[in-house]
């Protein structure tokens, strides 16, 4: 059963017809002011419609993408987007982001890569001594050889005539 | 949601960073202050000096070696310090640069605050650097330094 109001909006907007029509316009008690109301009201809307067009969405991607999660956590989650399913492609500003973190990774890496020094001409499997040197005050007749043992591939340092020291020196 | 992808790029970058820090830190150098000498009953060799056991023999004419003083020393940037020392001796080792294959060193021998001898090597990673020191005694005073 329709309330007075529903039957008056439904008149207003044309709805009402036959023997509900002719039930309605009798129950009114000014049908002249009733009509008068009527045209006004077709007359607004009317105006609106040429006035008040629908206002385009400044961010339409983020409310898809909104409403696509909403959709997506009221389905229970089961369903994943994938990216032929229709997923947007990402915007400027986040590939610009993400190429510029790129760029930072490939620096990074790069700046590890080239710290390791590249082989010199010489077998870097073996150590070598690079140079050596005695105090001549402390030990004037000081020699100083260098030769590696193949075996092992010990390198060895030779220091003939340092001062000879007393046993106790031998003390952890 | 929108966030995953950065997340999965600060992951991967902590995963190389940490990698490489991990692959640099993994290298320690063993330094050893060592007193050779020729007993009736030596002492089993030092577990550092086990697999040089034989040209260390030969070399030097000894049958015992000890370790007076040592540093085990994990290096990570390749640019450290460090000292091995016993109650006479002191090791100074100063790492200039390094990288997987070895270190460029600067090695300084003090008897007390005498400087004794000097000297610039690169130690790589598969070869260990052995200094002759002073005879002490009526053993000789060995350096030993070993990437491990």
């Amino acid at each position: 059963m329709k309330t007075f109001e529903e039957k008056w909006t439904a008149w207003i907007d044309g709805e009402l017809a036959g023997a509900e029509l002719a039930e309605f316009e009798a129950s009114l008690p000014d049908k002249a002011a009733a009509e008068a109301e009527k045209l006004e009201a077709q007359k607004l809307g009317t105006f609106l419609k040429e006035h008040l067009p629908c206002q385009a969405m400044g961010n339409e991607e983020f409310f898809q993408h909104q409403l696509r999660e909403r959709i997506a956590a009221d389905a229970g989650g089961t369903e994943r987007e994938t990216d032929g399913g229709g997923r947007v492609w990402w915007p400027i500003g986040r590939l610009v982001w993400v190429g510029a973190t790129a760029l930072a990774i490939f620096s990074v890496c790069t700046f590890f890569v080239m710290r390791e020094k590249a082989p010199t001409d010489q077998s870097q499997y073996l150590s070598q001594i690079l140079n050596a040197r005695v105090d001549p005050a402390v030990s004037p007749n000081a020699t100083i050889s260098m030769f590696a043992s193949k075996d092992d591939k010990v390198t060895v340092l030779w220091v003939e005539g340092l001062q000879s020291l007393p046993s106790e020196y031998a003390s952890k | 949601m929108q966030r995953r992808p950065l997340l999965l790029l600060g992951l991967w970058l902590a995963l190389i960073l940490g990698e490489a820090v991990s692959a640099r830190a993994s290298q320690t150098v063993w330094s050893g202050l060592v007193i050779a000498t020729n007993v009736a009953q030596p002492d089993p060799i030092p577990a550092e000096l086990a697999r040089m056991e034989g040209t260390l023999k030969e070399l030097f004419g000894y049958n015992q070696f000890k370790v007076i003083g040592q540093s085990r020393k994990s290096l990570v940037t390749g640019e450290e310090d460090w000292l091995a020392q016993s109650k006479y001796f002191s090791l100074h080792v100063d790492s200039k640069s390094g990288n997987e294959s070895g270190y460029v060193l600067n090695l300084k021998l003090f008897q007390e605050k005498n400087l004794l001898l000097e000297t610039d090597a690169r130690l790589s990673k598969a070869s260990p650097l052995v200094i002759k020191g002073p005879l002490v005694g009526n053993g000789q005073l060995l350096l030993l330094l070993v990437v491990q």
